[in-house]
């Protein structure tokens, strides 16, 4: 019921700006390269259906598989900082240093390493994805207060007993933030890689599509790409109610 | 008292310049140990040489990516308080609109990109107005959460004494708000590098994109991680500006 009444004014609003979109494109008679409306955007979703979802199936696998591959380093990268401080120590500047460089900036390299096949954009999404994940949960694992950590071991705990009553499940909400950060930036990163070179994807469905001076489908593009990012963080927070039910 | 010497120690491993230096030695001594080829990681000599080479072309395409990250940071960042403050104070635009705010923000916005080009052609403008949009976002969330946050116990404390709902706002709301604002900034600032970096691959002809995606034609590796260096240099360097401002302007904590 509440979910209801809190997403009311959200379709209104959205419900709102389209028509005023479609209203105030069709009124002032907006040329498509500047504003196509959104009826023309969906019709030409709908006729591409079968190479924009082909596409978008491509750039999704991608996404997920960097994800998963990117947020695994992360995570372990932080649980071994943790085990060994001094690691920490001299490690995590480093780290910061490189994460200073913006992700982007990455994408030739991956490129002419990995190839215009869909190794490159796994590759640059894992990047993305390792450093938010891996600063999330190194945050998460040293909240934990040292009275409590030594509370644990007075009672004869070891460390990894330590690490997986007291500092997994306190890292986990922490953890979360940072799966969230991180699902956004590798599909960002996928498109990004994608645009600059591959076989198939929506990146590359969008730059071509703009060398073509196929407006409408660009943004045919924009929206499944758009979509589907919803679809992901919508997932996501799905799967951080049912993990952290604690908060 | 002095410091301890571990602590002093410990100091010096933990500030940027140590990191930047250890990364220099890594980078000197571990292709030859480990047999990384150049087509990898090209020798730390070689890349710097590479960079003097192209000296003139590095700093006018640096000064231009500059130019587009700032102007954009800085507009996004303004119009992205002003929606925050409009948010908090108006609950019925923020219950209808900032759902689709936080919706838009997981977008990928980059795809945008393409269009936002195609309305201002290869233009300087069309790099500031991606930075602008990317910005915007963060700043936006993170005024109305740190806002929000301002405790209401103590705001009917200022009533009480007769304050206006202006003084509230400038003396009591905004300053609590501003450490949350200033994390929103940080992440703008990263957005807006990299929104600066993308706009220029879909055609210019001067910034560190576009010399990114020309050695990507010509796989000249040596040259992409000179500006992989460079870009994070100038990544590190807004940064620590905002941090800078902060530490100078917004030393108190939030609640």
């Amino acid at each position: 019921m509440s979910s209801i009444r809190s997403g009311l004014p959200v379709v209104l609003a959205l419900v709102a700006l389209l028509a005023a979109w479609q209203l105030g494109g069709a009124l002032f008679g907006l040329p498509v390269y500047v504003l196509p409306l959104p009826v023309e955007i969906i019709a030409q979703g709908v006729t591409d259906w079968s190479s924009l979802g082909a596409a978008a199936a491509t750039t999704f696998i991608e996404t997920i598989a960097g994800f998963l591959i990117g947020s695994a380093i992360g995570a372990l990268v932080a649980v071994v900082l943790v085990l060994a401080p001094p690691l920490e120590v001299s490690l995590l500047p480093l780290l910061i240093a490189v994460n200073s460089v913006p992700a982007v900036a990455f994408v030739p390299l991956a490129l002419i390493w990995f190839g215009l096949g869909m190794a490159s954009k796994v590759a640059m999404a894992a990047l993305a994805v390792s450093f938010p994940v891996l600063l999330n949960m190194l945050a998460g694992l040293k909240r934990p207060s040292p009275e409590a950590v030594n509370l644990l071991r007075s009672f004869g705990s070891s460390w990894l007993g330590v690490l997986w009553r007291l500092r997994i499940p306190t890292a986990t909400p922490s953890l979360v933030i940072g799966l969230r950060v991180g699902i956004g930036r590798a599909a960002i990163a996928v498109i990004v890689a994608e645009m600059l070179g591959a076989y198939n994807g929506i990146g590359q469905t969008i730059y071509q599509a703009t060398a073509q001076v196929d407006y409408l489908t660009v943004w045919a593009a924009v929206l499944v790409a758009s979509a589907g990012s919803l679809l992901l963080y919508g997932a996501l927070v799905a799967v951080d109610r049912k993990l952290v039910w604690w908060r | 008292m002095s410091p301890r010497p571990s602590a002093v120690g410990r100091a010096i491993v933990r500030s940027p310049a140590f990191a930047v230096a250890a990364l220099a030695v890594l980078w000197l001594v571990a292709p030859p140990f480990l047999h990384i080829g150049p087509r990898y990681l090209p020798p730390l000599p070689t890349v710097v040489r590479d960079g003097v080479s192209v000296w003139p072309d590095l700093l006018a395409s640096l000064w231009r990516t500059l130019i587009e990250t700032v102007i954009g940071f800085v507009a996004g960042a303004a119009f992205g308080v002003a929606v925050g403050v409009c948010f908090a104070y108006q609950r019925i635009v923020e219950r209808a609109f900032f759902p689709i705010f936080v919706a838009l923000q997981t977008v990928p916005v980059i795809a945008f990109g393409a269009i936002v080009v195609i309305w201002f052609g290869n233009t300087i403008t069309a790099k500031v107005v991606i930075a602008f949009y990317l910005t915007f976002f963060p700043v936006a969330v993170n005024t109305l959460h740190g806002l929000h946050a301002a405790d209401p116990r103590r705001i009917e404390l200022l009533k009480s004494f007769g304050a206006s709902n202006w003084q509230i706002f400038w003396k009591f709301s905004l300053p609590s708000a501003l450490p949350t604002i200033m994390t929103g900034f940080k992440v703008g600032i990263s957005l807006s590098l990299a929104g600066a970096i993308v706009g220029e691959w879909f055609g210019d002809t001067v910034g560190l994109g576009v010399m990114l995606l020309q050695g990507l034609y010509f796989e000249q590796v040596p040259r992409i991680w000179m500006l992989i260096v460079v870009c994070g240099a100038l990544g590190a360097a807004l940064y620590g500006v905002l941090v800078a401002i902060e530490r100078r302007f917004v030393w108190w904590r939030p609640d």
